[in-house]
């Protein structure tokens, strides 16, 4: 039966009035910052890479560990961070219909926060005060307003996440018995990751302040180190399931099929919450002081991830198939022919997951405690970041920008712009290709990473380095153009683009799919789970690390 | 002509519900993590 207009209002408001105004500027203006510091942080990326392979020489004012640290936080913190709150938050409000404005006004406070920490950050790095590299870490040391920049950008996300807590404890009060939309059960697991992942670096700087102000002489570089990763180890992870939300639910949609079972996605969702902290110390392999048995609890850790990895692997495969085959496919792999590899909302995210298999693979690698050895602090390191993280996440980002930007700016997607979207693409993984593979191969050949000069006198085997890293300039430009490119089109969508609807695209549940369970919802016992399996892998090496505490380090500047 | 349609549907059905292709590609995740896990292993083993 028909609804009426008034039944179609009051059941599902988005369908008449589309996005809420007020949330859509929310995420616009995340979405702005996002972009802008992808624009920055792509231009000292390229000036990195050309550096690096000796073709320039940056200006005294300008050298290569300041670009380094500003390329790293800028785009590992500021664009990642604000991408995926300008996301989650478009998510939210979507599948709640709407976000309570006190959550709206924790998300401005959010924003102002990190707005004014990441002016104060960036501050200190271009000053030339903070060259201490996206891991910032002691025994090096930046200025004091650096570290309390750090703290004000945490603040906004530590914000965005209660605004999270809060509506979907609203929401669900107000709908008993009833199980969450999946993508904000996605995005309470990455803001309980984020918040939970937060703790240890802030534990870190709020210990780094004084020292960097000269109030303590001295501060534990052992314990630094391991609070650093345990949040630099779950970001990463943190990206991961923003993409996959997109993966599981937004591209089966998008090509036509539907979304595979949803007990499964939360199960996978539950899983990345619970194991993933204590994955950190594979950072820290080959570091002093650590035990080897807390070293193998955390690589059993890290490998644990495997698991829910695997199992997206399976369920994406089985999504794309089955909807191939639907669509006509037929034989072995006739399906892959029949998915839409014209649409940039499919193309970018497909790449995207076609490279999680090298990276998921490289990470494998580097956390086997042998074959570590032979990677460690190298360039290949370089390679498997650029390669997850800037493939495997940011291409699905990307690709969520040309129906999420359109959706919220109510504007459409034009067949113009879906080509510049699809060259985009293709331009980003063949930059990717170029400079993430040869950064792998050269660094099992031992070029060492973080190190602006290589060429260590014309030694034979640094000779041997040049021709990878002059690889690596020509795919850091082709990358700088990517990002050119997507930057023109995430403001020309979000300003110049044709008025219109564009569609929020959710796919549905199989018809035969069981409903999703309600015991997944109880987040009370995964956060007792997570906090378990976080002092089960924390509490005992850093109680060691601070009674068998090794003579502490003074602030170092090699600047 | 009759008896061909309920056969030709019920090829069509199987071949909308196959996996064989998930199977392969599941296939090839694993022979790329073994290949450069056994890769590197093996350089490790060389270099020691």
């Amino acid at each position: 039966m028909e609804q009426t207009l008034r039944e179609t209002i009051r059941n599902n408001p988005k369908k008449i009035l589309g996005v809420n105004p007020n949330d859509a500027k929310v995420s616009l203006s995340y979405l702005t910052v996002a972009f802008v510091s992808l624009l920055i942080g792509g231009i000292l990326g390229m000036l990195q890479g050309l550096e690096r392979a000796g073709l320039i020489q940056l200006p005294s004012w300008l050298n290569y560990y300041q670009v380094l640290t500003a390329h790293g936080l800028l785009l590992l913190v500021v664009f990642t961070a604000t991408f995926t709150i300008g996301y989650q938050y478009a998510n939210l409000s979507h599948s709640f219909g709407g976000l309570l404005s006190k959550v709206r006004k924790l998300a401005w406070i959010g924003f102002a926060l990190m707005l004014i920490g990441v002016v104060m950050v960036t501050v200190m790095i271009v000053l030339n005060e903070a060259s201490v590299l996206y891991t910032f870490y002691p025994p090096l040391a930046a200025h004091p307003i650096f570290y309390i920049g750090l703290v004000f950008v945490v603040l906004g996300i530590w914000a965005c996440c209660f605004g999270v807590f809060i509506n979907y404890r609203y929401w669900r009060k107000n709908h008993p018995g009833q199980t969450t939309p999946i993508l904000a059960f996605f995005a309470m697991g990455v803001f309980i990751l984020w918040f939970f992942a937060s703790i240890g670096v802030t534990i870190e700087v709020f210990t780094l302040i004084p020292w960097s102000m000269g109030l303590v002489e001295t501060t534990n570089v052992m314990v630094g180190r391991t609070l650093f990763w345990w949040f630099g180890h779950t970001l990463v992870n943190i990206w991961y399931l923003v993409a996959t939300s997109a993966w599981y639910v937004i591209v089966p949609k998008i090509i036509g099929g539907r979304h595979f079972s949803e007990k499964l996605i939360r199960l996978v969702i539950i899983l990345l919450v619970i194991l993933n902290i204590p994955g950190g110390f594979h950072h820290q392999i080959v570091d002093p002081g650590i035990s080897q048995s807390v070293k193998f609890l955390h690589v059993f850790m890290s490998l644990s991830i495997a698991v829910p990895s695997l199992m997206t692997a399976f369920a994406m495969f089985f999504v794309l198939e089955r909807t191939g085959r639907k669509l006509g496919g037929k034989g072995l792999l006739g399906w892959l022919k029949k998915l839409p590899w014209g649409d940039v909302r499919f193309l970018a995210p497909m790449i995207a997951m076609i490279s999680f298999i090298p990276g998921g693979a490289g990470g494998i690698v580097n956390t086997s405690n042998q074959l570590n050895q032979v990677i460690h602090n190298t360039m290949w390191v370089v390679g498997h970041f650029h390669i997850t993280v800037g493939v495997s996440v940011v291409l699905t980002f990307f690709g969520i920008c040309y129906w999420l930007i359109p959706y919220l700016s109510k504007r459409q997607l034009t067949p113009k712009m879906n080509k510049i979207g699809v060259i985009q693409t293709y331009v980003w993984t063949v930059g990717m290709a170029l400079m993430a593979g040869s950064m792998h191969i050269v660094g099992l050949l031992g070029d060492p990473r973080r190190t602006s000069d290589t060429t260590y006198g014309g030694h034979e085997i640094a000779v041997s380095w040049i021709p990878y890293e002059m690889v690596f300039a020509i795919g850091a430009t082709l990358l700088l153009i990517g990002v050119i490119i997507q930057v023109y089109a995430v403001f020309n969508m979000m300003f110049f683009a044709p008025k219109g609807h564009t569609e929020f695209p959710v796919a549905e549940p199989e018809d035969d799919a069981t409903p999703a369970p309600l015991w997944t919802e109880r987040w009370g016992l995964w956060i007792v789970l997570l906090i378990a399996v976080i002092s089960m892998a924390y509490v005992v090496p850093i109680v060691d690390m601070i009674l068998n505490a090794p003579p502490g380090s003074p602030p170092i500047r090699t600047w | 002509m009759i008896q061909t349609k309920p056969n030709d549907s019920h090829k069509e059905l199987h071949d909308e519900k196959s996996l064989k292709g998930t199977l392969f590609s599941v296939g090839v995740l694993a022979a790329v993590i073994v290949v450069m896990w056994v890769t590197v292993f093996w350089i490790y083993m060389d270099r020691v």
